[in-house]
């Protein structure tokens, strides 16, 4: 619709007008803003996730960061902007927990590795002073 | 109207129960369940407080919706959050946990490391307090070796003696017996020709015997091949045993006090066989000779100063005294 529309054809505004309204009383409705700092926040959490450590380590969570990430973008193009922000929310903790999971699977291993190896060295310690 | 009033009344009544009371709430009892139970982890609490905190803050906030009757999405959502925010806790604890565990094992493994150092360290001064023991005791063996080489000298004084004795009988028989005067003369010239012989390869007389030393120079620093000048010397003396065939001969390997004891006495024992080897492959029968190694026992020299040191790092070879030699054919 343009300004140019007005004077041409005053009987199709008038056709319109239940159109402007119903969009008025939607916009209304959607009174949050487009939660466009929200959906950064979440792109970046599930960038930073997106590692091969954390894919090998943590697949499923990651798995289901980038999903809820997918659904938030489809929020936000339905202008379903609260179920959109709340979404990138969820997708931001999800990336976080996915990493953190692959984190802790890798400190537990290390950890795993590093008694191993004490209680080789002890056991050649042990051989060693027997003989 | 006073029925529609009690209508209305009920209805907004029935409501607010609703409103209050919400089904779909098992996600919030889900997550302050779960909140509830890292509270009581101590692993949790002890690794990550300030991620248990912002949980309870996140389940708060849930609680919070759920009391002002906030749709059920919302509640669910926020019940959401705070569920995750429950498994960042334990994540971050279970990750600082095993940190711990990993930096404890490789402090124990440092500290075994340390132990066996020490203990290692102590085996080798026990060692070397045996060794210096034993050193003891082979100055006692070679102070009792020289003693006996001094009786064997006093004998050997006796038996030149009698030889001499002999020798009187011979000159007085020499009239007699043209041919006996011919044998002595005999003797006489290989007598002389030994010592010429061994003078040429700066041979000295000691209580052990005959001794001819090789020199340092023989040899490269810290190696036992022969440098190419040796196999002259080396050639004297091969043809010295060629002429003497009933002489046997030690041959002693010596250092510096340069290096471990330990090292000297493999270097010693290695210069020592060489000589050995130098002289069977020149012709000298290996029965007729044997090595010893001293390493840096019974130096020449002082070990303090370089010209020192070099007179110490010798091959020795001892010839041993035979009573018969000048009786030899």
């Amino acid at each position: 619709m343009t300004t140019q529309d007005i004077p041409r054809n005053p009987g199709r505004v008038a056709a319109r007008l239940p159109v402007a309204i119903s969009l008025c009383l939607l916009a209304a409705c959607a009174s949050v803003p487009a939660p466009s700092a929200q959906m950064a926040v979440a792109e970046a959490a599930v960038q930073r996730a997106s590692t091969s450590s954390t894919s090998e380590n943590a697949s499923s969570e990651l798995q289901i960061a980038t999903s809820k990430l997918d659904k938030a973008r489809l929020a936000l193009a339905a202008k379903d902007f609260e179920r959109a922000g709340q979404l990138a929310e969820q997708a931001e903790l999800d990336a976080q927990v996915a990493e953190l999971h692959a984190q802790s699977a890798r400190s537990r291993k290390a950890a795993q590795e590093s008694k191993d190896a004490a209680s080789a060295l002890r056991e050649e310690i042990n051989r060693k002073t027997l003989h | 109207m006073k029925i529609r009033y009690l209508c209305l009344a009920s209805l907004s009544a029935a409501l607010v129960a609703c409103n209050t009371m919400p089904a779909g709430n098992s996600a919030l009892d889900a997550a302050s369940e779960h909140f509830r139970s890292a509270q009581l982890d101590s692993q949790v609490t002890t690794w990550a407080p300030d991620e248990l905190k912002r949980a309870g803050d996140s389940l708060h906030l849930a609680e919070r919706a759920w009391e002002q009757g906030e749709r059920a999405e919302k509640i669910d959502h926020l019940s959401y959050m705070a569920e995750q925010r429950v498994v960042i806790a334990r994540e971050t604890a279970s990750s600082k946990a095993a940190q711990a565990v990993t930096a404890g094992a490789a402090a124990a493994r440092d500290k075994m490391r340390l132990d066996l150092r020490t203990a290692e360290a102590d085996t080798a001064q026990q060692q070397l307090a045996v060794a210096q023991q034993s050193n003891l005791q082979k100055t006692a063996e070679r102070d009792r070796a020289m003693s006996d080489a001094e009786q064997d000298r006093q004998a050997l004084a006796l038996r030149s003696s009698e030889f001499e004795a002999a020798q009187w009988q011979l000159a007085q028989a020499q009239q007699d017996d043209a041919s006996k005067g011919l044998a002595l003369e005999r003797s006489a010239a290989r007598l002389n020709d030994l010592e010429s012989q061994l003078s040429a390869l700066n041979a000295r007389q000691t209580p052990r015997g005959m001794v001819v030393t090789l020199g340092d120079v023989l040899f490269d620093t810290g190696q036992s091949s022969m440098l190419a000048g040796g196999d002259h010397n080396l050639a004297k003396l091969a043809e010295f045993f060629t002429r003497n065939p009933l002489r046997r001969a030690m041959i002693e390997g010596y250092t510096d006090n340069v290096g471990t004891t330990a090292s000297n006495y493999e270097l010693a024992d290695r210069r020592a066989n060489t000589v050995m080897v130098t002289l069977v492959r020149m012709g000298v029968p290996s029965d007729r000779l044997q090595t010893h190694a001293y390493g840096e026992e019974s130096p020449v020299a002082n070990n303090d100063t370089a010209a020192g040191r070099q007179m110490n790092r010798r091959v020795e070879i001892v010839f041993a005294q035979l009573s018969d030699e000048v009786t030899v054919k």
